[in-house]
């Protein structure tokens, strides 16, 4: 038959049952992803010729096709392009062309994931010729996905076989085989494309900037489509809560990320032992600049964690103290915590910040310091510090930057933040008094 | 098998320091005993990768060593100096932040914050700045050992950058603010409100982008600071972690938590907008589960606009952003990938390797380290 040629005629590979446009391309794909001698990168021919090429050469036996399917790595078979593969192997696939959708999950789409989303532009470019798309295996993409989308995103077409799997996919690429068929189909293939489209006019992307920042909830209103898509149910209760959590991706694949949509750092600060350090040495930031915004400090120090209990007095003053000086041991914060358990009872009887400080040095912890005295520190402290080297001989110090600046002098320029985001180009000259926000002529 | 595949790279990777072998080793044997075959096999790769990279090179001392840094905690940037690779400045969650030597892998000069730093950067080779959960942006002068405190933010310095065209520093907060300093007077010459917390500042010549909590990125322009160039929204649908500019000023590329990757254009006209896409890396499938990980940095080549990432899951990338292709992979670090830098001369990249997060944290949380790789142009080089 002529139509049945006409879908022979597209080369697949027998290692992984993935097709190709062009034999070239998959004889490319054959010596990158299977015919690769781990050791040296040597591209081979075949397999019996990787075989005998990590033998002679790496004295190592390979007994797999690497990258293989499990049932097609034999070694022993030569297989080149489309040459050499079992007649009756070359059946089998013909058959699994001609669209029996009974085999769901062919060991062909459950064992790699990788062919998947490329297949996916093949069947979009032959979709048209028969009800369902030809040329993929079934199970691999259910019927009935949506076409690609146009100008968006540039389709790829068929990317060399160096190019990693994931190169130029956009989301939604990856299903998982279980999430049912009708979902994809009211979910557009790049909804992330569509929005990008918008951000170009300045009016859509601002009136959306304003509604993400009211609601606190996570990417709902810029991606409707993620939300009634399938990615996940849960998502929709999760976005009622206070702290937003990150959107579950499909049930195939996890996140490696605290639940919470928060960065990393912030998740890690919020540790206790930071929290311990971090609650108490927010009181003398706001005592030196008093206008501190409340609601960025209240939700640093909102602690997943109870924050251990501790007598609030003299912590405050060693986290005072400790600002203004530099701490020496690396292992500070352990030994910090041991410490200052044992200053505990000593410093209640002597709240006073001076006494204090003067049972700290005479303990040999940390030198006598004013707590004023941010600036003449500094020379003082090579110490402890391990024996340093200057970079530039001593000769020509620089002085330019001995002017000492009280944190309070340039925090107190900070405007109430109240005033921030929404009306930001007619609220920001508050930013800073006099010579609003061009920068001085310096600058320029 | 194990033996008969491990002599080569016994032999090859002797040449190295022995800090690597025990590291690399240990990795190994520890996939081993779980029995993770193929893991264990693509560990061999990228040791096979490591012997060609030496053997292009023609000189077996050249590679990768690690740095004989040691700290308990999480290191959260590594910065080279722009004059030359010698210099490493590294910052850690233990306060403190390092002038590292690396030709004669020592600790130079370091100093303190008296809380976790986040990030550091250089503005010359005697001048450094710092800061982080204290809330405070230091200048330390690495000639006269003296710091000064610049200023504050209300809520954590996140990102230190110095902007070379304008000679001054950007310091950007979790109270949603970036603030500008003047570099030679150290004073603060304007506080710009942010929609959300900052987490990540790329710089691009006079401009730079901002990427915040909830996927704001903005452009500032730093010559005129009274508006926002342009507001967008992250093309990808989880947080943000990194944004870094390519060198010759046309795009910025965007990493998020969840393993993916965005290439984007700065000009705003529909032809070259319809350039952008993104692509997902950093991803792991063990057993059926596709465990997907954050790119947590990215670092450019200055000289050929391709750029590295680090994740969570390990491993270091080397992409071509205008190709679209990946040009090498280094093989796995014991943990999590925090910080990449390139030199200035894109011939050393420097990676710190420091555990982050993961699900349940192994009972020895392991050592932070930091490697310096040199890279060759087969590795870096646009195809």
């Amino acid at each position: 038959m002529g139509r049945k040629k006409k879908k022979q005629s597209k080369p697949w590979c027998w290692y992984c049952n993935r097709e190709f446009d062009d034999e070239k391309i998959l004889i490319q794909h054959q010596k990158a992803k299977h015919f690769k001698c781990h050791i040296c990168h040597k591209k081979l021919f075949t397999g019996p010729g990787l075989s005998i090429h990590c033998m002679q050469v790496h004295k190592e036996a390979i007994d797999k096709v690497p990258n293989s399917l499990s049932s097609r790595s034999n070694i022993e078979i030569e297989i080149y392009g489309m040459e050499g593969i079992p007649p009756e192997d070359l059946k089998e696939h013909e058959k699994q062309k001609q669209g029996k959708h009974g085999r769901a999950a062919s060991p062909a789409s459950s064992g790699d994931d990788e062919p998947a989303p490329k297949k996916k532009s093949d069947g979009a470019s032959t979709s048209h010729m028969a009800g369902q798309p030809p040329g993929m295996p079934p199970g691999a993409m259910p019927p009935g996905y949506p076409p690609m989308g146009g100008g968006m995103m540039p389709p790829m077409g068929h990317m060399p076989p160096f190019m990693p799997p994931g190169m130029g996919m956009m989301p939604g690429g990856n299903m998982p085989p279980n999430v049912p068929a009708p979902h994809l189909q009211n979910k557009p293939l790049f909804p992330s494309a569509a929005a990008i489209a918008s951000t170009a006019s300045a009016t859509t992307s601002n009136s959306s900037a304003a509604t993400a920042n009211s609601s606190i909830g996570p990417v709902k209103p810029t991606f409707p489509a993620y939300s009634s898509g399938g990615s996940s149910g849960s998502s929709s209760s999760l976005s009622d809560q206070k702290v937003p959590l990150i959107n579950s991706v499909g049930g195939s694949s996890k996140i490696i990320h605290p639940p919470e949509d928060i960065s990393l750092e912030e998740w890690k600060s919020k540790q206790p032992k930071y929290q311990l350090l971090k609650a108490p040495a927010a009181k003398p930031v706001e005592e030196a600049a008093p206008v501190t915004s409340s609601p960025a400090s209240s939700q640093t120090t909102t602690p997943t964690q109870p924050t251990p209990e501790i007598t609030k007095q003299p912590v405050v003053n060693i986290t005072h103290l400790n600002n203004n000086t530099r701490v020496v041991d690396s292992r500070f914060y352990q030994f910090f915590q041991q410490q200052q358990e044992r200053r505990m009872p000593q410093m209640q009887r002597m709240p006073n910040l001076a006494q204090h400080v003067a049972a700290v040095s005479a303990a040999g912890l940390l030198p006598p310091v004013s707590a004023g005295m941010i600036m003449s520190m500094s020379g003082q402290h090579g110490f402890m510090r391990p024996p340093t080297i200057p970079l530039i001989p001593a000769s020509m110090p620089l002085i330019r930057h001995q002017m000492p600046i009280h944190p309070g002098l340039i925090g107190g320029v900070v405007p109430p933040p109240g005033a921030m985001y929404g009306a930001s180009v007619p609220g920001a000259p508050m930013a800073f008094p006099g010579p609003p926000l061009m920068l001085p002529p310096r600058f320029r | 098998m194990f033996y008969t595949i491990h002599s080569p790279t016994t032999i090859e990777l002797s040449v190295r320091s022995a800090s690597i072998h025990v590291v690399q080793f240990t990795s190994v044997f520890s996939k081993l005993l779980s029995c993770d075959f193929s893991r264990v096999a693509g560990d061999f790769i990228s040791f096979g990768h490591l012997k060609s990279t030496n053997m292009t090179l023609g000189e077996s001392s050249r590679g990768e060593f690690r740095l004989n840094y040691s700290t308990e905690e999480t290191i959260s940037a590594v910065k080279f100096g722009r004059a030359s690779p010698q210099f490493l400045l590294i910052s850690s969650w233990d306060g403190s932040v390092t002038l590292f030597d690396t030709h004669a892998n020592n600790v130079r000069i370091k100093y303190e914050h008296s809380m976790p730093v986040l990030d550091a950067c250089f503005q010359d080779a005697v001048h450094a700045f710092s800061g982080g959960l204290d809330n405070t942006l230091k200048m330390f002068d690495l000639n006269t050992n003296t710091e000064t405190i610049l200023g504050t933010h209300s809520n954590a310095v996140k990102v230190v950058e110095y902007v070379q065209e304008v000679n001054c520093i950007l310091s950007g907060g979790w109270d949603a603010q970036v603030k500008m300093w003047d570099a030679r007077t150290g004073r603060c010459v304007g506080t710009f409100n942010q929609p959300d917390r900052v987490y990540t500042i790329g710089l691009c010549g006079e401009r730079f982008v901002v990427g915040t909590a909830d996927r704001k990125v903005l452009v500032w322009d730093t010559r005129n600071m009274g508006y926002v160039l342009q507001r967008r929204e992250s093309s990808l649908k989880y947080q943000t972690r990194c944004i870094r500019c390519f060198p010759n000023k046309q795009g910025y590329v965007l990493s998020s938590i969840e393993g993916r990757v965005a290439v984007e254009y700065l000009d705003s006209r529909p032809e070259i907008q319809k350039k952008k896409y993104a692509f997902k890396c950093h991803r792991i499938k063990e057993s059926g589960l596709e465990k997907i990980y954050p790119v947590n940095t990215i670092s450019f080549h200055q000289g050929y606009n391709t750029f590295a990432t680090g994740g969570s899951d390990g491993y270091v990338n080397i992409w071509d952003g205008f190709n679209k292709k990946r040009l090498c992979q280094f093989h796995k670090y014991n943990t999590s990938i925090t910080s990449l830098c390139f030199s200035q001369d894109g011939g050393v990249l420097a990676i710190a390797c420091s555990h982050m997060y993961d699900e349940k944290p192994p009972e020895a949380i392991p050592e932070s380290s930091v490697y310096i790789r040199y890279v060759t142009d087969q590795e870096t080089k646009p195809k």
